[in-house]
């Protein structure tokens, strides 16, 4: 049996050797500024207009009976710019866009251009109604059996809001609280045919 | 008056740990080691800050003080006094507090422990690293995530209470702490990494010196881990135990790359190989715990844990990168110094396993990785959401985690340097059997599928593989008259209870996820249904009041035993209503209720989901094994090494021509008496090591 | 035949014997009963693939979310109907987008996040078996009679120590 040591002299460091691992030192640092550089020019979670398959298509068909005891079909109101507004009582985001939805409503009541419908997104009807009439909410809330009509929309979780054009085309989709004034600025653009 | 006191103490801590790095650095520029020494003392006074900003914090929400804003966002007057208590942990700024805390902790510790070599540039250098840390997170508390900042305009009436998943399951008060022990914990051994980088004194066995720290908090890692996966099968109500959420995803990088160290430092400890790939490996724990931290408090990703609404994300990105920087650039400055001296004989080696192992739990580990940060990449690149979820990661990490099985099965029977196959026959014949034998009584039994059958089988064999090394162990100590108790403790021994607890959390996953099942019965009260084999039972609904929840239950036996109590609770008034689970456990499977509808009107029917999940309750027997395992890995084992032995030199081969190592014994490839009484003298001493004279560290000794 | 060649001989046996056990038992074990799902099945493996929407990270299969509990109701129908998984998928993709799958798909974009992993084991792999391979086919140190000297002064202290043991020195 013979005695080996170490497979090569250890006093003098091999040249080779210690550019391998600056070599490999230098890819870790790329990948790791590369990963700070995408963390870093991630965007925050907060309400944006979202790029869904829906926007550009048809937009589906909301049908059924209101809280206020009517029904309501959207096909009827072809030819307006119609808001669609998912909400439920239960989710603060809602209560804080409520106020402004108000205003929406109230200052396009007079002209007539565009109108605001909501649809219940998984609350019961007795707690909804309340929070309309707590609100002063008096556009038409669509009960949503089932979540039909939430899945046909794509619906995640409330707030959502689409805004449909009068040829029943969905021309945008906004994931969280919206304002009265972020409104009127998409709807504006909307008309134009900016979305 | 509490935010006065919590201000006082935030700042002196702040102020201590800024100084203290500063009369450090100093010492060092200067070389004068009295004043290096003296940067100790600042260890003890950013405890004590943090101590004071810890008991404002409380007395606040004890007296619930709502003028301060996160007691008012976080707790209120209907809260119960274990979830006020909890409630310093349940958002950003106070776990900011907590994580501050427990560093402190940690860095008055390991001042005292090192109170004799505080001298030493190293220690120095390490002590201000860590005091680095502790500014860095002093100032967050003192800037953005203040935890004492006062509420604007009038002082509330009540508060809101904390988070309603976070008071339902007193496991709230134990996950957290216990899972930061664990994360800040990773900081001492980093700190040490540093240090050693920059004074170049590498081979001295510092980081061995830590590895003890290092098995400490992954210890707490662990049973974190185990306890937010048992915390979150109690209250979230879908029946699962571990989701691949981002944020259980950030936990789980350290355990990783921690486990992976604990393993290979092994090697350098034995071989002297490694010590590039080991100090990587340290500071990659530590850079992943801030990584961690950020992905869960910045919002960048969804996720159920994360805290919205805070603005040090680009904060902690940005101590991520320095500390990435730093510790890349600092072994890309050293790497010549790092060099080990000789070389892998074969890779059918003890050290050649743990090579193995290692490469398995990086490639582990960045899979994780990439499945959680992928959605992000997705975006920027395509302009899309994309969402890489648990069918992902289980296709990915089950032919991983079935390699490592098997090579946790033929790890511990192979011995250091070389082996032959005759060896590995003699040794893995039993487990091997046994391991058919499991899937054959599986299969018997009924048991179908590819992937559960694989893991079962070599469940058997890695269970039986390790518990043969555990009895041969205990046989030895027996035989050598130092009881059988000898024979289990220690860091190999240890190791191999841990690795039972290991295979025994691999068999539940396999089962409960493979044949886990969920269904629903509607029934009317008085009504039963049968669902995957167990008779459900409704009797009625019973409604509860207390000051902090209003819940309506569903009573329902299981089998006729029973009653358990599904409910639909809300917490405090105007929240989301949430399903709280009620669990029929027993060794066999778990039956988990849910309310999931509610009768429409009085006397209607109720649905109830069913989930049953074979092998549950063995998830916690593993998390269990595993803190045993770390106990008796912590509790010193034989007393083996000397200074003249062998370590990171390749040195004679000793043993004549047999080919193995030994007896069958692991732990003793070169046998060595015990030795009479009193401790080992120096313990990571590295003789081997080629650019000092071997100084002793008289780190763990007495 | 010689006694050791015979106990050779009966040790391959018992190894062939060992693994065509396991070999007939993952065969066995790894057929499923019926060749062709029931629509509870199906409907229960495409629920497992698809994201709870209104949830965090969680199948719709496992979730009683309204949104969860809608989109099972649609995958029943659908499956009753007689659509494929693809068309199902697709279907859902249309309302929700991509990002209502939970497992990416293997094709386009989305397959660096299936093949990048396994690469980079397979490329660490070899890396390492070469580095090693070189390393072991580089010639051993000289080593000197000083160096031998002093390994047997400090294997001889070790011997006295422990009062003899099994470790011999043998020189070249």
């Amino acid at each position: 049996m013979t005695i080996t040591t170490g497979d090569r002299p250890p006093a003098r460091p091999g040249a080779h050797r210690r550019h391998t691992s600056r070599w490999v030192a230098g890819v870790a640092l790329v990948a790791g500024a590369a990963l700070v550089a995408l963390l870093a020019s991630s965007p925050q979670q907060t309400a944006t207009e979202v790029d869904t398959p829906l926007v550009g298509q048809a937009a589906p068909g909301i049908t059924g009976p209101t809280l206020s005891g009517g029904s309501f079909d959207l096909s009827a109101w072809r030819g307006r710019w119609v808001v669609v507004n998912f909400f439920a009582s239960w989710c603060p985001p809602c209560q804080q866009e409520q106020p402004e939805l108000v205003a929406f409503a109230y200052a396009h009541r007079s002209p007539g251009d565009a109108a605001l419908v909501g649809v219940v997104f998984d609350d019961a009807a007795s707690t909804a109604r309340g929070f309309m009439q707590s609100t002063g909410a008096s556009w038409p809330a669509v009960v949503d059996a089932g979540g039909q009509i939430a899945l046909d929309y794509g619906v995640r979780g409330p707030p959502e809001t689409f805004i449909v054009s009068p040829e029943g085309i969905v021309v945008a989709h906004f994931d969280g609280p919206m304002t009265n004034a972020g409104l009127d600025y998409w709807l504006t653009r909307a008309k134009r045919g900016d979305v | 008056m509490n935010a006065a006191l919590g201000h006082t103490g935030v700042l002196l801590s702040l102020a201590a740990s800024v100084v203290g790095v500063a009369v450090i650095a100093y010492g060092l520029a200067r070389q004068r080691p009295e004043v290096a020494r003296a940067g100790r003392i600042y260890g003890g006074l950013v405890l004590l800050g943090a101590v004071v900003a810890t008991v404002a914090m409380e007395r606040a929400l004890l007296t619930h003080d709502f003028s301060i804003a996160f007691v008012a966002a976080n707790n209120s007057r209907s809260t119960p006094l274990l979830y006020t208590i909890t409630g310093m942990w349940s958002a950003l700024a106070g776990s900011i507090l907590l994580w501050g805390l427990i560093l402190a902790g940690y860095i008055a510790v390991m001042v005292w422990r090192f109170r004799r070599q505080a001298a030493d540039p190293l220690v120095a250098w390490a002590t201000l690293v860590a005091l680095v840390v502790a500014a860095f997170f002093f100032g967050l508390m003192a800037g953005p995530a203040d935890p004492f900042r006062t509420v604007a305009g009038a002082v509330p009436a009540n508060g809101l209470g904390p988070n309603v998943l976070l008071q339902d399951n007193a496991l709230v008060a134990f996950h957290p702490p216990i899972l930061y022990l664990g994360f800040v914990g990773f900081t001492i051994p980093f700190a040490f990494a540093i240090a050693s980088l920059v004074t170049g004194r590498i081979g001295e066995g510092w980081q061995l010196a830590t590895r003890r720290w290092t098995l400490f908090a992954w210890a707490f890692l662990t049973v974190g881990i185990v306890l937010g996966s048992w915390w979150s099968y109690q209250v979230l109500g879908w029946g699962g135990f571990w989701a691949w959420d981002p944020v259980e995803n950030a936990s789980f990088l350290p355990w990783l790359c921690a486990t992976a160290y604990l393993h290979s430092v092994l090697v350098q400890e034995r071989r002297g190989l490694l010590r590039v790939w080991n100090l990587s490996l340290v500071i990659a724990t530590f850079s992943l715990t801030i990584l961690g931290t950020f992905l869960t408090r910045s919002g960048v990703i969804e996720s159920v844990h994360a805290f919205s609404d805070s603005d040090i994300g680009p904060l902690l990105l940005g101590f991520f990168a320095v500390v990435m920087v730093t510790g890349v650039g600092l072994i890309a400055w050293r790497g010549d110094r790092l060099r080990s001296p000789g070389g892998i004989d074969s890779a059918f080696s003890r050290e050649g396993a743990f090579l193995v192992n290692n490469l398995l739990f990086v490639a582990f580990a960045f899979v994780v990785l990439l499945g959680t940060v992928f959605p992000l990449l997705y975006e920027a690149f395509e302009g899309q959401q994309v969402t890489v979820g648990a069918p992902y990661f289980n296709v990915m990490t089950l032919p991983i985690g079935l390699a490592l099985l098997f090579l946790m099965s033929v790890g511990p029977a192979l011995p250091w340097r070389k082996t032959t196959t005759a060896t590995l026959r003699d040794r893995l014949k039993v487990p091997a059997w046994i391991g058919a034998l499991v899937i054959v009584a599986c299969v018997a039994g009924g048991v179908r599928g590819l992937g559960p059958l694989a893991v079962f089988g070599l469940g058997g064999f890695a269970a039986a593989a390790n518990a043969r090394q555990l009895v041969l162990s205990a046989r030895g100590a027996h035989r050598s008259g130092a009881g059988v108790w000898r024979g289990l403790v220690g860091r190999a021994n240890g190791g191999m209870v841990v690795h039972l607890g290991v295979v025994v959390i691999a068999v539940a996953l396999a089962s409960a996820t493979s044949f886990g099942h969920r269904g629903e019965v509607t029934l009317r009260p008085g009504q039963s249904a049968t669902s995957d084999g167990h008779r459900i039972e409704f009797v009625g609904l019973a409604q509860v009041r207390t000051p902090a929840r209003t819940a309506t239950e569903a009573v329902v036996l299981v089998d006729g035993h029973g009653p358990l109590r599904p409910a639909v609770s809300q917490f405090g008034a105007n929240t989301e209503a949430v399903g709280t689970p009620a669990i029929d456990s027993t060794l066999e499977d778990d039956v988990y209720l849910t309310v999931d509808a509610l009768p429409v009107r009085p006397g209607g029917p109720v649905t109830i989901g069913v989930t049953v999940q074979p092998l549950v309750a063995w998830l916690w027997g593993g998390g269990l094994l595993l803190v045993l395992g770390a106990i008796l890995a912590a509790v010193p084992g034989k007393r083996r090494r000397r200074p003249t032995d062998p370590v990171s030199a390749p040195v004679p081969v000793l043993h004549s021509g047999d080919g193995s190592t030994g007896s069958g014994d692991v732990s003793a490839p070169v046998p060595a008496p015990e030795r009479s009484a009193g401790p080992r003298p120096v313990r990571s001493v590295e003789p081997g090591d080629d650019e000092h004279a071997p100084e002793p560290v008289p780190a763990g000794s007495p | 035949m010689s006694p050791v060649g015979r106990r050779g001989a009966w040790r391959r046996v018992s190894w062939v014997a060992l693994a065509a056990v396991i070999g007939v038992a993952l065969a066995v074990g790894a057929s499923r009963g019926s060749p062709s799902p029931t629509v509870a099945q199906r409907v229960q493996a495409i629920d497992a693939l698809v994201r709870c929407p209104s949830c965090e990270g969680i199948s719709v299969a496992d979730s009683s979310a309204s949104t969860a509990v809608a989109i099972r109701d649609a995958v029943t129908a659908r499956v009753r109907a007689g659509q494929s998984d693809a068309q199902i998928d697709a279907f859902l993709v249309s309302r929700y987008g991509p990002s209502i799958l939970l497992r990416p798909p293997v094709h386009g974009a989305t397959a660096w996040v299936w093949f990048v992993p396994p690469a980079a084991l397979v490329v660490a792999a070899a890396g390492l078996t070469m580095e090693l391979w070189r390393r072991r086919s580089r010639a051993p140190v000289a080593v000197s009679a000083e160096d031998r000297a002093l390994v047997r002064r400090a294997q001889a202290e070790r011997a006295a120590l422990s009062g003899g043991g099994p470790e011999v020195v043998r020189a070249p």
